[in-house]
C-alpha cells in the first residue's frame, strides 16, 4: 500500500520534529500506566488486611486524579500534533499538487498517527511496566509491607485505562488534522510556511521601568510571605500570590528588554560574536511568549514545590509516626457521661481486661497503669503575643514513672514544692513557648499547695500510643495531690513478648470494642490503639501523599517542558532563515551552534531560575506549615525531586536542541541560490 | 595594477554518469584591482554556478581559480572558510537581512563574527553608511526601509570587511529602476573612493552599463567582452544590447 509506504517513510525522515511528540506521549504513557497499575501491585506484597484496604484507597485517589492527568496529557497530545501538522502543511500542498486528493493525504496521515501512536504506546508501556515492578518495591516500603517472593507484575486494567485514555487523545488529533487537510485551500497549504509572523520591535526604555516593578512585586510577595508565617497566611494568602503571579508576568514581559538595554550600554560586550544576535533573537522570542513562559514558570514551581515537599512531608510523617507509638499497645478507658466527671474515680483497667479473651496475660509481657486526673489549674502560653490557656492532664509522679520505665526511660524526681511539664510535641515552636512559661517561674496552686515549675522540669515524652499527635500537656505533680481527685481517663500501656503478629491479633481480638462497665455499673467508653495500626494509617497516608505528589509534580513538569520546546521549535522555521543567513555571510558553525545553544538556554532557563527562587520561598513556607506538628528534613527529598526535575527537563532541553538544530542545518546551505 | 582574480579553464559538471549537466565548459578570464566587472548571459548559462566557484561554496571540476595570488582551488575545507571570512564580500538577489536587527547591527554583524574590536566597528559602519548614503537609516530595521536601501545595507555589509573582491548575484533583481540606479550608483562610487574589485551576474542592460567591462557566457563559456573604456554611457548601452541580441536574442532579458 502507498499511503502506508509513504507514512512510514515520512516518519522516519521527520524523526527529530516528532522527538518531542514521541517524548511526551512516551512519558505520559509511562506515568499514567505506571500510576495506575498500583492496585495490581498487591501481588508481590505481603500485607495485612489494613495495609491492602489502605492500597485500595490509594488506587481510587489516583484513580480520581487521573481522570484531571488523562485531560493534561490530552491536551499536550493535540499541542504536540497540532505543531507538527503546522510545519507540514506545504508538505500536504505538495501531495495536493501532485494530484493526490484529500483522502488520499488524510490515509496518509491516519497512517501516521496510527504507526506514531503504536510505537510510543509501547514505548511508554514497556517503560510503563518496568517501572511498575520498581513501584511496588518502593509502595511495599512506603506502606511498611513485605516483599514476596518476586512477580512479574502486570495490570490489565490500567492497560485498558491507558490505551483508552490515549486512544481517544490519537483519535481526536487524527480527526483534527484529517479537518485541517480537508478544509485547507492548495494556496493556504503551499504558502503556510512563508507566512512569517510579523516581526515587533522591541520596546523601548519602559521596559526597565517594568523590570523594575517585577522586581519589586516579587520582592514583597516574598517578603509576606516569609515574615508573616503560615499562620496569617491561611486567611490572605491570596495577596502574596497574586503579587506573585503579577510580579512574575511582568518579569517576562519586560525580562528581554531589560537585558537588551543593559548589554547594549556595554558596547564591547553587544559587539561581539552574535551576541547581539542573540539577545534579539530572545527578546523577540519572550516578546512574544511572555504569557506561556509565565505558565511555564508557575508550573514549574508547582511542580518543584510538590515533588520535593510531598516527598518530605510523607517522610516527616514517618519518623514522627515512629515516635507516636512508644508501646505496642494503649488500651483507654473513659466515662462517656459529662455528668459523671467530677465523680468519677476511675476503674481497674488490668483487672477489667484479664477477663477478656485469652487474658492480658497472654499477650502483655509488661503492662503499666496510668491516669490522667482532672485539677482546678491552668497554665498559660503565649503564642505570638496572644494568649492561650492551656487545661492540662495531672498526673501522678509514679505513674508518669512508670509510663517512662515501660519505654525504658530513667525516671525523674519532683520536690515536694514542683511539678513537670511534659509536652508531646517537640517541635521547636512550642518548645519555646513552653520554656518561655516555664523560666518565667509559673506556679498554681492544687489541693492548697503552690507548686513552681522551672525549665529543667520540662520533658517531652510521648505517653500514649495514638494515631494523631495533637498537642497536650501533662502536668506531673506529687503523687498524694491528686489523691480522691476525679479521674479523666484511664491507660493500660501494653507491650508484647516480642513483634509479631499473633500478639497482636490476641490483643486486638480481645480488647478491641471492648467496653467495660464502671463502678456504679455506668458504661464506659474504651478504646484500643496499637503501634502496628498507627503505623498502618501513617503508612496509608504518607504513601497517598508521595504518590499524588510525584504524580501531580512529573505531569506539570511534562507539561512546562512540553509547552516551552513546541514553542522553542515552531519557531525553529524562522530561525533557519536567519541562522542560514549568518552562515552565508561567513559566521563560523561553532559560533551559529553557540548562539543557538545559548538562545535556547536562555529560554529553558529564565523560566526555572525564577520558578527555583519561587519554590525556595515556597518550601520554606511549607515546611513552616509542617514544623508545626513535625520537622521536616527537605533536603533528602528536594535532592530527589532536583533529580527528577532535571532528568526531564533536560531531556525537553536536549531534545529541543538537537531539533532545532537540525531544522536550521537544513536549509542553512550558503552560497547564490537562483530565487 | 595587480590581478585580483584569474580563472583559468574552470569547468564544472554537475550531477552523476546517467545525466550529467555541463554548467562550466573552460572559463577563463582576469580581473584587475578596483574593477567593475559584469557578467551576463541567458538564463541557464553559468552564470550562478562561475559566482560559486569562484566564492568556494562550490567545487570546480576542472581548471584553477586564483584569488589574490592564492589558488582556491588547492585549499582545504578549513582554510577555505577561513578564505571566505577574510577576502571575499557577497551581496545577495534577494537582501538577505535579518528582521530582527536595526540597519547598524546588520552591517555590525559582518565585523563582529570577524571578532573585531567595538570600537573599530562603530567607525567602520559609520563611514561605509556614508559612502552607501545610507546613515540616516542605521537605526530603522529593515521593515521599516525600502528595497533599494535593504540592497544598499547589504551592499554595506559586504563591503565592511574590506574585501578583495566583492561578489554579487543579481543585486538589482529585486528593485525597481530608481531603486536600482541609487544603487549602482553607489557601487560605482565605492569603486571610485574605496578602491573596490567588483564581480556583478546582471540580467539587466542597465546595470551592466554600469561597469568597466562585462563578460558574456553562453552555454558555459566566455562568449565575448566589452571594455567601456572612453565610450559614452549611451554608446556603450547600445553596444551591450547588441551583443545580448547576438547572444541568442532572448530580448525579454532586457529591460
Ligand atoms: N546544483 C545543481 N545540480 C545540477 N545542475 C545544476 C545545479 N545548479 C545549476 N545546475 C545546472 O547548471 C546550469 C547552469 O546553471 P546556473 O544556475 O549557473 O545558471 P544561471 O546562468 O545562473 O541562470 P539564471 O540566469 O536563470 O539564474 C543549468 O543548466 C542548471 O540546470
Ligand atoms: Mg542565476
Amino acid at each position: 500500500m502507498m499511503s502506508v509506504k509513504l507514512a512510514f517513510r515520512n516518519v522516519r525522515k521527520c524523526m527529530r520534529d516528532y522527538t518531542i511528540y514521541f517524548l511526551t506521549l512516551t512519558l505520559g504513557v509511562c506515568i499514567f500506566y505506571a500510576f495506575n497499575s498500583i492496585d495490581s501491585q498487591q501481588a508481590v506484597m505481603e500485607m495485612s488486611s489494613g495495609q491492602s484496604s489502605a492500597l485500595r484507597m490509594l488506587a481510587r485517589i489516583i484513580g480520581t486524579f487521573s481522570v484531571f492527568v488523562s485531560f493534561i496529557l490530552a491536551f499536550l497530545i493535540l499541542y504536540a500534533n497540532g505543531f507538527l501538522i503546522k510545519r507540514r502543511k506545504k508538505e500536504f500542498g505538495l501531495y495536493m499538487i501532485m494530484g493526490m486528493g484529500k483522502w488520499m493525504t488524510s490515509r496518509i496521515l491516519m497512517w501516521e498517527a496510527l504507526l506514531v501512536g503504536a510505537l510510543s504506546l509501547i514505548m511508554g508501556l514497556a517503560l510503563g511496566i518496568f517501572m511498575s515492578q520498581g513501584m511496588a518495591v518502593v509502595t511495599a516500603k512506603l506502606l511498611g509491607a513485605g516483599l514476596g517472593s518476586f512477580r512479574f507484575i502486570f495490570s490489565s486494567q490500567a492497560l485498558i485505562k491507558t490505551l483508552g485514555c490515549f486512544g481517544l487523545a490519537f483519535a481526536l488529533s487524527l480527526i483534527f488534522n484529517i479537518a485541517v487537510v480537508q478544509k485547507q485551500k492548495l494556496i493556504d497549504l503551499l504558502y503556510a510556511a512563508k507566512k512569517n509572523e510579523y516581526f515587533k520591535a522591541p520596546r523601548p526604555a519602559i521596559s526597565v521601568l517594568i523590570f523594575t516593578a517585577a522586581l519589586c512585586c516579587l520582592g514583597l510577595a516574598y517578603k509576606i510571605v516569609l515574615s508573616d508565617g503560615f499562620i496569617m497566611l491561611l486567611n490572605t494568602i491570596y495577596i502574596p500570590v497574586a503579587l506573585g503571579a503579577v510580579g512574575t508576568f511582568l518579569f517576562f514581559f519586560s525580562l528581554s528588554g531589560f537585558f537588551l538595554r543593559l548589554l547594549q550600554q556595554s558596547r564591547g560586550l553587544y559587539l561581539k560574536n552574535l551576541n547581539m544576535f542573540v539577545l534579539r533573537q530572545i527578546n523577540g522570542k519572550i516578546n512574544t511568549a511572555y504569557v506561556s513562559m509565565t505558565l511555564v514558570c508557575l508550573m514549574l514551581f508547582i511542580s518543584i514545590c510538590t515533588l520535593s515537599s510531598g516527598m518530605g512531608l510523607a517522610e516527616a510523617l514517618t519518623t514522627e509516626m515512629r515516635e507516636n507509638a512508644p508501646f505496642d499497645a494503649t488500651f483507654s478507658v473513659r466515662t462517656e457521661y459529662e455528668a459523671a466527671s467530677d465523680t468519677y474515680s476511675g476503674i481497674d483497667t488490668a483487672a477489667a481486661v484479664s477477663g477478656r479473651g485469652a487474658g492480658l496475660s497472654a499477650f502483655a509481657a509488661e503492662y503499666v497503669a496510668a491516669r490522667y486526673y482532672v485539677a482546678d489549674a491552668t497554665i498559660t502560653l503565649y503564642f505570638d503575643g496572644s494568649e492561650t490557656i492551656v487545661p492540662p492532664n495531672f498526673m501522678k509522679l509514679s505513674d508518669y514513672n512508670a509510663v517512662l520505665a515501660l519505654q525504658g526511660l530513667e525516671p525523674i524526681a519532683l520536690g515536694p514544692d514542683e511539678y513537670a511539664l511534659n509536652c508531646n510535641m517537640n517541635t521547636r515552636e512550642w518548645q519555646d513557648m513552653l520554656r518561655d512559661y516555664a523560666s518565667s517561674g509559673a506556679e498554681f496552686e492544687i489541693a492548697g499547695r503552690r507548686l513552681v515549675t522551672d525549665p529543667s522540669k520540662l520533658f517531652t515524652r510521648t505517653l500514649e500510643v495514638s494515631p494523631n499527635k495533637e498537642f497536650a500537656v501533662a502536668a506531673v505533680v506529687p503523687d498524694e495531690l491528686l489523691a480522691g481527685a476525679p479521674v479523666k481517663k484511664d491507660f493500660l500501656h501494653i507491650n508484647y513478648p516480642e513483634e509479631g503478629g499473633e500478639y497482636e491479633s490476641m490483643c486486638v481480638s480481645a480488647l478491641i470494642g471492648f467496653e467495660p462497665v464502671g463502678p456504679d455499673g455506668v458504661q464506659l467508653d474504651g478504646g484500643l490503639e496499637t503501634r502496628v495500626r498507627v503505623l498502618e494509617y501513617t503508612h496509608s497516608a504518607t504513601t497517598t501523599i508521595a504518590y499524588i505528589a510525584i504524580y501531580l509534580g512529573v505531569v506539570s513538569l511534562l507539561l512546562a517542558a512540553t509547552v516551552l520546546a513546541i514553542g522553542q521549535l515552531s519557531e525553529a522555521g524562522d530561525n533557519a532563515e536567519r541562522y542560514g543567513l549568518l552562515r552565508r555571510i561567513g559566521a563560523e558553525d561553532s559560533m551559529i551552534n553557540a548562539a543557538l545553544f545559548t538562545q535556547i538556554l536562555v529560554c529553558f532557563g529564565a523560566p526555572a531560575l525564577l520558578a527555583l527562587v519561587h519554590a525556595a520561598v515556597g518550601i520554606r513556607v511549607a515546611s513552616g506549615v509542617v514544623s508545626a506538628f513535625a520537622e521536616m528534613n527537605i533536603f533528602g527529598s528536594s535532592f530527589i525531586a532536583a533529580l527528577v526535575i532535571v532528568a526531564i527537563y533536560g531531556a525537553y532541553f536536549l531534545a529541543t536542541y538537537f531539533g532545532s538544530k537540525s531544522i536550521v542545518s537544513i536549509s542553512a546551505r550558503g552560497g547564490f541560490r537562483n530565487e | 595594477m595587480s590581478i585580483i582574480l584569474k580563472t583559468m579553464n574552470v569547468e564544472k559538471y554537475y550531477g552523476n554518469k546517467g545525466n550529467l549537466t555541463r554548467a562550466l565548459a573552460g572559463v577563463s578570464f582576469d580581473v584587475r584591482e578596483g574593477e567593475y566587472v559584469g557578467v551576463m548571459g541567458a538564463s541557464g548559462s553559468g552564470k550562478t554556478t562561475l559566482l560559486n566557484c569562484i566564492s568556494t561554496i562550490d567545487t570546480v571540476s576542472a581548471g584553477h581559480i586564483i584569488i589574490g595570488g592564492e589558488d582556491i582551488t588547492e585549499m582545504g575545507h578549513k582554510s577555505l572558510a577561513g578564505f571566505r571570512r577574510e577576502k571575499l564580500g557577497f551581496i545577495f538577489q534577494d537582501f538577505n537581512l535579518l528582521d530582527t536587527l536595526t540597519v547598524y547591527e546588520n552591517i555590525a554583524l559582518a565585523l563582529t563574527i570577524r571578532k573585531r574590536p567595538a570600537r573599530e566597528i562603530d567607525r567602520r559602519v559609520k563611514e561605509v553608511a556614508d559612502i552607501l548614503d545610507i546613515s540616516d537609516t542605521l537605526r530603522k530595521y529593515p521593515y521599516q526601509i525600502s528595497g533599494g536601501q535593504k540592497q544598499r545595507v547589504a551592499g554595506a555589509r559586504a563591503l565592511i570587511t574590506d574585501p578583495t573582491l566583492i561578489l554579487a548575484d543579481e543585486p538589482t533583481g529585486a528593485l525597481d529602476s530608481k531603486s536600482a540606479k541609487a544603487l549602482l550608483e553607489s557601487f560605482r562610487r565605492l569603486v571610485r573612493e574605496k578602491n573596490a574589485t567588483i564581480l556583478m551576474v546582471t540580467h539587466d542592460a542597465f546595470a551592466a552599463g554600469h561597469c568597466d567591462r562585462i563578460l558574456f557566457i553562453r552555454d558555459g563559456k566566455l562568449f565575448h567582452q566589452l571594455t567601456r573604456g572612453n565610450d559614452s554611457g549611451k554608446l556603450f548601452f547600445d553596444k551591450i544590447i547588441e551583443v545580448i541580441s547576438l547572444l541568442g536574442g532572448d530580448t525579454n532579458d532586457v529591460r
